[in-house]
Formats: structure tokens, C-alpha cells, sequence
């Protein structure tokens, strides 16, 4: 048996303020080299376990911890403070907020001269973390410059040089785009092949992990372990299970749940079995509606450079591309948000500087990547009717109109809640619901799903859907390529502030160039193609 | 450049000594003459964009002109001499535009320092100083270093809220009420944002080892280097000799109570 490094005994957490416990009795044993999955639906305690491997808890914890954790044999509160990062290493999912530093270079000594290595040996182990990561060329650059990927692989840089054991990632990819995702789970992988050391990853999005995480530990809701086995295996058998709790599950499987067939589901889109109805699609051509949004030689600043676009009415478009390639600048000039630099914006063929404010206002609306930035009242039932207070509806209908939008975002009940006391669904559907109060016609989101778990995500796509169904236009910034494959009729890619492409998404997936677009085939054509892979010997011979 | 690469607590504590002998000097020829001598030590021994320099210092020379002018017109006039001096169309007392002439002077000079400080000095390599050389405790200064970090970012979420109160159909502010409850409903967004990311980076310092201990070694070593005495003997020589040639012309007074 291999040397046990991570153990906990009988492990509950309690926050100060609640009432029931975050972890309940968690037993764990993790062994040297592991590579471990930890699973769970949003709240359901990863994050607090986290803080209790990394001996953060109970140091500072507001609350009670009873139960013992070791690492490496020896109880956590019997380490000196700051002795157990020498043992465990964390890599957060925020990339802006896990540096105190200004250059890569402090950053990742910031680590070392903590652990009080001499001055020497702390310059070589700088280099050589960097070179681990591949960000040799970067040593000298400021953290703020670089891409969100790159932020990331800092991170793991950072952890790295101290050379600890046990490396924790907790959801590590939740801000990149999917070529940075893919980049940084390879990475990973030759790293761990390379150096040895034993890792926990929390991670919402399994494609891409499924190769080199061999155990999983699934969390309930109420913070007690729902399972602990091999991840392949509790997948094949038990998708249905974590299905019901929350768990977004791979394409593959979460597929062959959908059309009801026997255990053991698959993986990887390769294994699935080819349906009999998947042929060549043939498309019909939807008439486009009239122009609503057009833009004319749209240039901002140097973020975004001479872009023409249109958008019709009863469109569903998606806006992706690189992190930081000007989508959001992008959705914000055609919103009207931002005033491009020069080139004109047309709304329903009139110049948006001879709109209104307020009449804008009744045709856009704009749901922003955090939903805090836009809430302006104390009560969930004020929000929604603040852009009505003004609109000279008599105060009856206004209410009617209040509580019919609640209740179509599945909201009712909440009206006296404050709006930061919601749970992050919540406060996304209470962004859309402030937006869509007024009739506008025109809805943009930037990145909806962000920080949401499966069912929060269903819960907002299937009430967008229904918007869409009514005639709402719909424009979303979006990494997700599953999201653009199910929903989109046109996709917008932005490439170093450019339209790089502007058609349908099935033209985009045939593009040969959909990696330098930092783009990835949705799972669903990544099947087709290996269908159409195993039929080629039929049509060659 | 010399400048820049001086031990920053050296500098910033010359700095302080000078502005504190300077406060006591009560003539406008000798601030005038040192001023002069640290713009030429500034802009020759350090390495920067001339034109920032400008920017930064056309604030302190309008505020060194509002000091001047309101010390002017303030203050009771001089009855010591009858002579007079001609200034916009109107008669002051000349001891009068001696005096506030003086205070003018002395705040551009404060400026220049400063600037010569601030344009030749890297903050992160300041505070690391200040806890090699000065002992600030760490928890403190790498306190201010995220903080410093957070500046921009804090900017983009406080321009991120308010496009998106705007799109809440917020209207721009017109009358005082409005622009307090405006800024009142933008606090707590930002607020809600910087108190979560100090947590985050709190926890992610924590778990790189951080305890806060005064006990760490350094990857960049901050040293004071025989060089490092050059600068203050420099400053203060320079005034020094510029003290006794305006005592050699007559012009030099100390500081004797005056108000």
C-alpha cells in the first residue's frame, strides 16, 4: 500500500451563522500520487474542505471544526502556521485574485520566501517552476498583462516552486476559454507524469479531466460523501444518481441517460453507439427577420477594430473567442453601452445618438457577467419594478407586471429578499428578470451560465428559450461551444478585435481554423465526426 | 540611472529631512535656487517621460499659485515699508509679495522633491525596503501591495457598475441628493466585489505560507551601499551652498515666528 498523505477522521464543519453543518462527518483517505475528483452540486462543502486540507481551518475559521485531518501523519493543528504549505498547495479558480505581487517573478518567490529559502536556491527554483509551466519567456512581465490562461499557469507555477505533495485545484479552468482549458489540463497532466505528486481537482466540467482523474468523491447537498470510488466507474454506473443531484456529466454520458439506455454509459463521444436518426442534417434556412441592429465600421479604441455586423429581428447569436479578444467591448457598443471611437451603431435603422436614454432602454437590455453590478434596490420584488416606477404604468398593472416576471423566473416568494442574499442562480435569473420587465426586445447576456451549476444553467437556458420562442432577440458571449451548438443560429467569432467569422455555427465547426479562433468542436459534432470516421472504410472501398 | 537604482528608504528619508529644513527657510531666493538644483538632478540622473513630469508638476505649481495669491490678499497688509509693488492692476505692500512669494516657493519645492521621488522610485521595491531597512511588518506592507494591485481593477468594476446602473435606466445624477443616492448604491456592489477579492487573496496568500512573520528571506535583497550616501550628502550640500549664497546676498531669513 502506498503511503497514505492526506487522511481525515470524522471531519464536521460548521459556519458560525447556519444552522446545519457545510461537511458532515467526512471520512477520507488519500494516498500518495492519487489523482482524485471532487464532485458536487454548488454549496455542498468542496470549498470548506479545501480550507481544512490546506490548514486555513480551524486557524480561521468562524465556526466549529470537530474531527481531525492529517497530512503526511500529522495532525493539522499540530503544524506550525504556515508549515503546511510546504505539504499542500492550493491553485484557486479566480485568476485575478491569488497574487499579491505585480511581476510573475515576485509572484512566484512570494511563496518561497515564506517558506524561508535562501536566496540562491529561491532564484533556481523560480526558474525552474517557470520552465515547468513554459512561461520562461514571461518571468519579467506584470501579472495584469497577461491572458487569463497564462494567469493561471503562474498559479500553478507559484505552487510549484514550493514543491508541495498534495496539489489542490479548485476549479482551475472555470474562466478560460476552451483552447486555455485544454492547454492547462495537458499541462497538468505531463506535470503530474513528470513530478509525482498526488491531486484533488473540484471541477464542474469533466470533459477533458476524464483521462487522468482515476477516483472520484461525490458531495450531497448537505455536506456528507455520497460516494468515494473509481470516477470511470461510478460514471459508466451511476449517472443517473449524480444526474438527479446536479452534477453536470460528460456529453457522452449525460447523451446515452437521455435516450434511456443500460448501464454501463460511456465517457467519450468516440464510445457512443451510433444513433439511427443522426444523418446528414439539412437546415432550413430561417427567413431573417428585419434588421434591428446594425453596425457600421465599429472601431473602440484598439480593442476593437472596424467590425460590420448585423443583427435581426428573432435571432439567436453567440459572440465567442479568446478571453480578452473584445467580446465584451463588442456586445457593449452594439448594446449601446459604449460609444465606439469612430463608425456609427443603427438601432431599428436610426443612429443611437439620436436615441433617447430611456427609450433605449425599452429596446435593450443588457445582463451583465455579475449580476451584482446591476442590482440597485433592497428587495428582490423593488428590483424588478424599478425600471417600471418611471414608465407611467398605473401602479395596479405595474404589479401584475412584477409578479408575472417573477414568476417566469422562477422567483416567486423571493420579493422581500435582498437581492446579495441570493444564491448565485437566483441572482443570474433576477438580472434577466430586471431585463426583460420592460418588453425589450433585444436581450445580451455575457457569459449566462458563469459560475452556475448544471441546474441553475437548465433552469436560465430553458427560460431563454422560452423568451426566444416569443420573438426576443437574444445575443449571449459565451465559451461554452455546447451552449452555441444547441442554441445559436449564427455565431460571431472575435479574433484581436475583429470579426473573424460571422455565420452559422455548422459552417463554423467545418472551419479549419477553429483552434487559432481559441474555439473547440462541441461534443455533439465531435460524435458526428467519429461516426463519419468509422463509415469512411465503407466509402472508400 | 543613479536615481533609480538608490535604496529607496535612503531617498524617501533624505526627502523628509530636506522638506523639513526647508520649512523653516522663510526667503523665496533660496527655495527658487533649490528648486532649480533638484529639477537638474532629477532630470538629468533619472530615466522617465519629460512630458509626465510636466503633467504631474502643472497641479502643484497652480496650487503653489493659489497659496501665493491667497496669502496675498489675506493677510493684513505690511505697514513696514512704503514701498510698493503693482500686481493684476492692484498695490500690495512689497514685504507682503516677499512673504507669500516665500510660501508659493516653498510648497513648489516640496513638489519637486516629491515628483524627484516619485518619478525615480519602483513602489514595490519602496515597501520592500521598507521592510528590509525600516522593519515595517510584513503583514502590513504586503498588505499595501495587494492593495496597490487591486487599484485598477477596483477602477474597472467601479466603471463596470456604473454602465451597468445605467442600463437599470440610472440616470445621471443632476441635482446633490441624486448624486449622493447614486453613489450610495454603487458603494455596496463595490463594496460586496473588494471585500470577496481581499478575502480570496487573503486565503490564497495564507495558503502560499504567509503567517505575517517578520522571519523571511528576501528574493530581492534591499541593501544599503556605500553609493547610497551619495545622495544624501548631494541634496543636502546642495543646500547648503544654496543657503550661504543667498546669505552671501542678503536675501537668506529663518524662520523667527512670523505668521
Amino acid at each position: 500500500m502506498r503511503n497514505p498523505i492526506l487522511r481525515t477522521e470524522n471531519l464536521t464543519v460548521t459556519y458560525e451563522e447556519q444552522q446545519s453543518p457545510v461537511l458532515q462527518d467526512i471520512n477520507i483517505l488519500i494516498e500518495q500520487g492519487e489523482a482524485v475528483l471532487l464532485l458536487g452540486p454548488s454549496g455542498s462543502g468542496k470549498s470548506s474542505l479545501t480550507h481544512c486540507l490546506n490548514g486555513l481551518f480551524p486557524r480561521e475559521l468562524d465556526g466549529s471544526l470537530t474531527g481531525n485531518v492529517y497530512i503526511d501523519g500529522q495532525n493539522t493543528t499540530d503544524y506550525q502556521p504556515g508549515e503546511i504549505a510546504r505539504k499542500v498547495g492550493v491553485v484557486f479558480q479566480d485568476p485575478d485574485t491569488q497574487f499579491c505581487m505585480i511581476t510573475v517573478e515576485d509572484e512566484i518567490a512570494f511563496g518561497l520566501e515564506n517558506l524561508n529559502i535562501p536566496h540562491k536556491a529561491m532564484v533556481e527554483k523560480v526558474d525552474q517552476a517557470l520552465q515547468w509551466v513554459g512561461m520562461t519567456d514571461h518571468k519579467l512581465a506584470k501579472i495584469s498583462d497577461l491572458s487569463g490562461g497564462q494567469k493561471q499557469k503562474v498559479a500553478l507555477a507559484c505552487i510549484l516552486a514550493m514543491e508541495p505533495e498534495v496539489l489542490i485545484l479548485d476549479e482551475p479552468t472555470a474562466n478560460l476559454d476552451p483552447v486555455a482549458t485544454r492547454d492547462f489540463i495537458d499541462l497538468l497532466k505531463h506535470l503530474k507524469q513528470k513530478l509525482g505528486f498526488t491531486l484533488l481537482v473540484i471541477e464542474h466540467k469533466l470533459e477533458g479531466w476524464l483521462t487522468f482523474l482515476e477516483r472520484v468523491i461525490v458531495f450531497s447537498e448537505n455536506g456528507t460523501i455520497n460516494h468515494d470510488g473509481p470516477l470511470h466507474h461510478h460514471l459508466q454506473f451511476h449517472a443517473a444518481k449524480l444526474d438527479t443531484m446536479g452534477i453536470r456529466l460528460p456529453f457522452a454520458t449525460r447523451t446515452s441517460l437521455e435516450e434511456h439506455r443500460q448501464p454501463p454509459h460511456p465517457l467519450f463521444v468516440t464510445d457512443l453507439p451510433d444513433p439511427p436518426s443522426l444523418q446528414e442534417e439539412t437546415f432550413l434556412e430561417k427567413a431573417k427577420g428585419d434588421a434591428l441592429v446594425s453596425m457600421k465600421h465599429a472601431t473602440w479604441k484598439s480593442i476593437i477594430h472596424d467590425v460590420d455586423v448585423t443583427i435581426h429581428e428573432g435571432e439567436w447569436i453567440a459572440i465567442a473567442g479568446e478571453n480578452g479578444s473584445g467580446k465584451s467591448s463588442l456586445s457593449k457598443i452594439l448594446a449601446g453601452i459604449q460609444k465606439p471611437s469612430s463608425g456609427t451603431v443603427f438601432l431599428k435603422g436610426r443612429p443611437l445618438k439620436k436615441w433617447a436614454q430611456q427609450a433605449l432602454r425599452k429596446e435593450i437590455g443588457y445582463v451583465f457577467q455579475n449580476p451584482e453590478h446591476q442590482f440597485i434596490a433592497d428587495s428582490v420584488y423593488d428590483e424588478v419594478a424599478f425600471s417600471l416606477r418611471h414608465s407611467g404604468i398605473a401602479e395596479e398593472e405595474q404589479q401584475t407586471l412584477v409578479q408575472e416576471t417573477l414568476a417566469f423566473c422562477r422567483l416567486e416568494g423571493m420579493e422581500h429578499q435582498h437581492p446579495f442574499l441570493l444564491s448565485q442562480g437566483q441572482k443570474r435569473r433576477l438580472s434577466v428578470a430586471t431585463m426583460i420587465v420592460d418588453q425589450q426586445r433585444l436581450l445580451f447576456l455575457d457569459e449566462p451560465t458563469f459560475g452556475q451549476d448544471e441546474r441553475s444553467t437548465a433552469e436560465l437556458m430553458a427560460l431563454l428559450e422560452q423568451k426566444h420562442d416569443n420573438g426576443i432577440t437574444i445575443v449571449m458571449i459565451t465559451h461554452d461551444m455546447e451552449l452555441v451548438d444547441r442554441y445559436a443560429d449564427r455565431v460571431l467569432v472575435i479574433k484581436e478585435g475583429r470579426l473573424a467569422f460571422n455565420d452559422r455555427p455548422e459552417k463554423l465547426w467545418a472551419h479549419d481554423n477553429l483552434a487559432s479562433f481559441h474555439l473547440e468542436l462541441p461534443p455533439r459534432e465531435q460524435w458526428k465526426r467519429t461516426i463519419k470516421h468509422k463509415e469512411q472504410p465503407y466509402v472508400s472501398t | 540611472m543613479f536615481l533609480h537604482d538608490l535604496n529607496p528608504t535612503v531617498k524617501a528619508l533624505t526627502i523628509i529631512g530636506l522638506v523639513f529644513l526647508l520649512a523653516f527657510l522663510f526667503d523665496p531666493v533660496t527655495p527658487l535656487i533649490y528648486i532649480c538644483g533638484t529639477m537638474v538632478v532629477t532630470f538629468w540622473f533619472g530615466t522617465f517621460k519629460k512630458k509626465h513630469y510636466v503633467y504631474y508638476f502643472l497641479p502643484f505649481l497652480l496650487f503653489a499659485f493659489g497659496m501665493f495669491w491667497t496669502t496675498l490678499v489675506f493677510t493684513d497688509k505690511s505697514t513696514a515699508s512704503e514701498e510698493n509693488l503693482s500686481l493684476f492692476g492692484i498695490n500690495f505692500p512689497a514685504e507682503d509679495v516677499w512673504v507669500a512669494t516665500s510660501l508659493g516657493l516653498r510648497v513648489l519645492a516640496f513638489a519637486t522633491l516629491s515628483l524627484l521621488f516619485l518619478f525615480t522610485t519602483n513602489m514595490v521595491h519602496f515597501i520592500l525596503s521598507l521592510i528590509q531597512q525600516l522593519k515595517l511588518p510584513p503583514k502590513i506592507a504586503y498588505g499595501v501591495l495587494a492593495g496597490y494591485r487591486f487599484l485598477p481593477m477596483l477602477k474597472t468594476e467601479f466603471q463596470q457598475v456604473l454602465a451597468a446602473h445605467r442600463i437599470r435606466g440610472v440616470n445621471k445624477p443632476e441635482t446633490w441628493k441624486e448624486w449622493i443616492v447614486q453613489y450610495q448604491r454603487m458603494a455596496i456592489p463595490l463594496l460586496a466585489g473588494a471585500i470577496r477579492k481581499a478575502e480570496r487573496t487573503a486565503v490564497a496568500m495564507e495558503s502560499k505560507g504567509f503567517t505575517g512573520d517578520r522571519d523571511r528571506t528576501f528574493y530581492r535583497p534591499m541593501k544599503i551601499q556605500r553609493k547610497d550616501w551619495i545622495f544624501p550628502l548631494m541634496m543636502f550640500g546642495m543646500l547648503g551652498i544654496t543657503i550661504a549664497l543667498s546669505v552671501y546676498f542678503g536675501y537668506f531669513s529663518f524662520y523667527g515666528g512670523e505668521l
